[in-house]
């Protein structure tokens, strides 16, 4: 294993703040993070154990949901209130699973049974009065890294870094792992794997957790950047599409695709944004992007540094 | 001797002088350039509220046009004002992103943000930099709740738009012997529709109306015929709607085909309660009542700039002229404030008993960054056209309740 490129990696990011100063910079590198947590929780599921999810936002808005409520309700701080969320959403998602695979739904049918969880998960919150329904739920003002409202971006930066980085060691340790290698199985071939002695219904159900777990974290971690939820924002099929993309367009079943495609896509959108005051030209512009890289790029951008390495080991 | 060169001939000293004017002339011309007030329009241009976005856009820039016409902000050496324009696409990541950027360009003020979802974020983003914000259109109440010194809202929120709803319907219907004792509420199922909704169904008995049921549906919804075939079966006297502009439209035309004869059809922020509505479905729209953000139609001012809106090709929709109002009030303060700093203008914001607008409100007067004065207008839609017929101060014409019947 090349340590090389996570140290050298980390270290950038660790910097990042103390180069681009401004708010503006660091609400970037926020974004960037934030998005390559999902993309990556996403990956786990649909990349590397080939189980593709097109509602992976139930995950999302349970995390938000429940470190908010415990938060709301309970008097819980946030801080434990982030592990209750991932253990929620590992929850969620093992459950999820469980109904799932006991039935046998493979591919889309599974992408399709995601998808109308998390629609089912949105409804409930709208119709339930202790999720505060269709109102949403707001979280007071209280400033302070006790509260997990740091007065500056800055401390937000570092807390979704964190995040991020054991979102990454996590899809590192899978490419390492005997558990990666079964994934891997599955992936490739389900019968096959089963037939070599692995229980593709446990391993399934395991890593629909772990992946749940991991987008917990980056809902409660929306919950508290933006201190305020509804049932639309946080379960909503934009959520779902926005982490698919990142992992679809960095490189799905890698490593650093989710961290590659939140990168690319948070600097289009921003930059087509800041420069483009006529109406929908930025989402044009956005979109025909998009078209391009996967047409001429189908395995994401993380194929680009793949041709670099080979023709390097070749000379 | 004195050298010929250096004696000063009047050709030559009128030289000096017409380039001396030239050289400290120009950047005293520059200095009295005042430096533009740049002013953060943070609107949903895209996405699924991209028109109502698009309105509030125009009306700003309207304002923004106006001030600049008439000389700028004459207390700051007629300093003009600079539209940032962005675009929030209705996402709270998205507003906050804008928000930053602005601040990055140096906005002295912000103007936004059409949807709660996005202003909650956005204003808490701006009061990190005590920077300015005036609130549009947004209707929660949570917005100003907050205790964040740096926002301000012109128009009434949630809560008074339902008070003047419930204390209008109850003078309308008390006037004609209390013909509705019965009502279903029917609203979308977001922040919106739901407070709305909730607020009415615990309001609406202090008027004598009991609430038979409330109704959700979701964003988006093209079929109502089972709503309405319900609503037929519980026999409202009247049906108070709460949703945004497709839906308004859709149930009220359904309920129409079928012929469900209702005393009254009320709503309160009614999505769909426009001229559109009334121009493309005049007989759908007759005699339907809303509270809603309206004009004083007793202002020529509003009168002259409808017909302005109405001579591009565009509607005269409340985001138009409650967003113009937005940069005029802060304009105002601006004007008291004497400088751009964040500090003197929230604090000019925060007493502002400003009254030059075309709203039917009084002075303005904020507490905790609402102002109080603002006010709802009851109105009726006519085969032709809108009038206020609520409070009668500012009414055009008398509400026409009961609603006659099909048949």
């Amino acid at each position: 294993m090349n340590w090389k490129i996570p140290a050298a990696l980390l270290a950038a990011a660790l910097a990042y703040p103390f180069i681009f100063r401004s708010n503006f910079a660091i609400n970037f590198g926020v974004l960037v993070l934030f998005y390559a947590l999902i993309g990556q929780a996403w990956n786990i599921a649909g990349g590397y154990a080939g189980q593709l999810s097109f509602g992976h936002a139930v995950f999302f808005g349970t995390g938000a949901y429940c470190s908010t409520i415990l938060q709301l309700k309970l008097g819980w701080n946030p801080w434990p209130g982030l592990a209750a969320a991932a253990g929620a959403g590992a929850l969620v998602g093992a459950l999820i699973a469980a109904l799932s695979f006991r039935f046998g739904l493979r591919g889309s049918y599974f992408a399709l049974i995601t998808l109308a969880f998390a629609e089912v998960f949105r409804i409930l919150t709208n119709a339930v009065e202790f999720t505060g329904g269709g109102l949403g739920l707001l979280i007071p003002l209280k400033r302070g890294a006790a509260n997990f409202q740091f007065a500056e971006r800055i401390g937000f930066y570092y807390a979704i870094l964190a995040l991020a980085a054991l979102s990454i060691g996590i899809a590192i340790w899978l490419k390492r792992s005997r558990f990666g290698a079964q994934l891997a199985a599955i992936r490739e071939n389900e019968d096959a794997a089963r037939a070599l002695g692995i229980d593709t219904y446990r391993e399934k159900v395991k890593v629909m957790a772990l992946s749940g777990a991991l987008c917990a974290l980056g809902g409660s971690f929306y919950a508290q950047y933006y201190l305020y939820i509804d049932p639309t924002v946080v379960f909503g099929l934009d959520k779902s599409a926005e982490m698919l993309l990142v992992a679809m367009i960095g490189g799905t079943g890698t490593v650093y695709g989710p961290l590659i495609g939140s990168l690319l896509l948070t600097l289009v959108g921003e930059v087509t944004r800041a420069n483009t005051e006529a109406q929908g030209l930025s989402l044009i512009i956005y979109g025909s992007l998009l078209i391009l890289i996967i047409g001429f790029l189908p395995n994401g951008l993380v194929e680009l540094f793949k041709l670099r390495w080979r023709r390097k080991a070749r000379a | 001797m004195v050298n010929r060169k250096s004696r000063i001939t009047r050709r030559r000293f009128i030289g000096t002088a017409a380039a001396a004017s030239v050289v400290f002339g120009v950047p005293t011309l520059l200095r009295a350039q005042a430096k533009p007030i740049k002013v953060g329009l943070v609107h949903p241009i895209t996405g699924f509220l991209a028109y109502s976005g698009g309105q509030s856009r125009m009306g700003a820039m309207m304002a923004i046009d106006e001030i600049n016409a008439a000389g700028g902000i004459k207390s700051m050496g007629g300093a003009k004002l600079e539209a940032l324009l962005g675009d929030n696409q209705a996402k709270p990541e998205v507003g906050v992103s804008v928000v930053e950027q602005m601040q990055e360009a140096g906005v002295s003020a912000y103007i936004g943000c059409f949807s709660s979802a996005v202003a909650l974020p956005a204003t808490q983003a701006a009061a990190k930099y005590n920077t300015p914000f005036v609130i549009d259109v947004g209707a929660s109440d949570n917005i100003v709740n907050r205790g964040l010194k740096n926002v301000f809202r012109l128009k009434p929120g949630f809560n008074a738009c339902v008070d003047d709803a419930i204390l209008g319907l109850g003078e309308i219907n008390k006037s004609v012997g209390n013909p509705a004792k019965s009502a279903v509420l029917v609203h979308e199922e977001s922040e919106f529709g739901t407070g709305t909704a909730k607020l009415l169904a615990a309001k609406l008995p202090s008027i004598g109306v009991e609430v038979k049921e409330v109704m959700k549906h979701a964003n988006p919804t093209r079929d109502f015929a089972n709503l309405a075939l319900r609503i037929r079966g519980l026999k409202p006297d009247l049906l108070v709607m709460s949703n945004y502009q497709n839906e308004y439209v859709l149930l009220a035309r359904t309920l129409h085909q079928q012929k469900v004869d209702l005393v009254g059809m009320f709503s309160v922020l009614g999505g769909g309660f426009n001229y559109k509505f009334v121009k493309e479905l005049p007989d759908v729209a007759q005699n339907m009542i809303d509270t809603n953000h309206w004009f004083d139609p007793t202002n020529p001012r509003a009168q002259a700039m409808k017909k302005r809106v109405e001579a591009k090709g565009d509607l005269f929709t409340f985001e138009v002229y409650l967003s113009y109002n937005a940069v005029k009030f802060l304009a105002e303060g601006m004007t008291r404030a004497g400088s751009a700093d964040k500090e003197k203008v929230n604090a000019a914001l925060a007493s502002s008993t400003w009254s030059d607008h075309f709203m039917p409100y009084g002075p303005t007067s904020m507490v905790n960054g609402q102002n109080t004065g603002g006010k709802a207008a009851m109105l009726q839609a006519s085969k032709t056209d809108i009038d206020v017929i609520w409070p009668a101060k500012f009414a055009s014409a008398k509400p026409v309740f009961p609603k006659p019947k099909f048949t």
